[in-house]
């Protein structure tokens, strides 16, 4: 029930900002929220340019993407593994821990603040 | 003459006389054959004199206080299958959930560095599953939820409110 409820609401949430970042350019927009950390320190944050990078994915700009946000464009098959591992957590708790090992998640966290540095150090 | 035995809690029978010989019997064994109305102990049995071990103490209370009257099979009847689950191989307890996929997501999407405490939780779990302490991974499993619970809320709902007053502010 529970369940259910909360994968009616990613879906709907999912369809709405489909449709605006869909129709919406980022770059040009005035609507859409600015980075609040990069408002107030000066610095981009890990999350900096995804909006840009889901636009450009949803016009096949897959290049583009990657220049936006390249943490985004490694995020998404990772995100995706992760959701099917979550399907299997009581099914095949073996799978669910080699998804989730801590190894995967220090390199995620490794390559995270990797990105956040050197996209502040080389303005990507 | 047919015997139950139930030794050491395990159940076993029908046997002849040869075959309870062959089993290493202690005088912890409980007996039953047709015509006694519940379990003996092997030691009431006068046939069965010298063919068990005697051992010293109470004879094990396995049978006592659960009177169970054995449904005697003709023994060419075969054996009741295993049950099903019986044979499947035995699951490890589930991991908790490790919250990632939450973490990844506004770590990635909401531009508010705490994604990061959220991973850090989200290692937690996965650590302590693997030491075996399922209570702490459950713990670590909550505490990283409401991190990316707060994560997404300030970056989805909140970041939009928060833009429009830092431009306001003229940065």
């Amino acid at each position: 029930m529970r369940r259910s409820l909360i994968i009616i609401l990613v879906v709907a949430a999912l369809l709405v900002f489909g449709v605006i970042y869909y129709a919406i350019d980022p770059s040009t927009s005035t609507v859409l929220p600015r980075c609040t950390f990069l408002s107030l320190t000066g610095y981009k944050c890990p999350g900096c340019g995804s909006q840009r990078a889901i636009h450009a994915l949803m016009h096949g700009d897959v290049v583009g993407a990657f220049k936006f946000n390249a943490l985004l464009l490694i995020a998404i098959p990772w995100i995706a593994l992760c959701l099917y591992g979550e399907t299997q957590r009581t099914r095949n708790p073996r799978l669910y821990a080699r998804i989730n090992a801590p190894m995967l998640m220090w390199l995620f966290l490794v390559l995270t603040v990797l990105w956040w540095l050197l996209r502040n150090i080389f303005n990507w | 003459m047919q015997y139950w035995i139930n030794h050491k809690g395990v159940q076993s029978g029908p046997v002849d006389l040869d075959a309870l010989k062959q089993m290493g019997l202690t005088s912890a064994a409980y007996v039953w054959h047709e015509g006694l109305s519940d379990w003996v102990s092997i030691t009431q049995v006068p046939e069965l004199e010298g063919m068990y071990e005697a051992v010293e103490g109470n004879p094990s209370g396995a049978v006592m206080g659960q009177p169970y009257q054995p449904q005697p099979q003709p023994a060419s009847q075969p054996a009741p299958q295993q049950p099903q689950y019986a044979e499947q191989p035995v699951q490890p307890e589930p991991c908790p959930p490790t919250n990632l996929v939450w973490a990844i997501i506004s770590t990635v999407l909401c531009c508010i560095p705490t994604g990061i405490v959220a991973i850090f939780y989200a290692l937690k779990v996965s650590n302590k599953y693997r030491e075996g302490d399922i209570e702490g991974a459950k713990r670590a499993s909550e505490v990283g939820a409401w991190w990316c619970i707060a994560t997404i809320i300030l970056g989805i709902i909140c970041q939009p409110f928060l833009s429009m007053l830092t431009m306001s502010l003229g940065h």
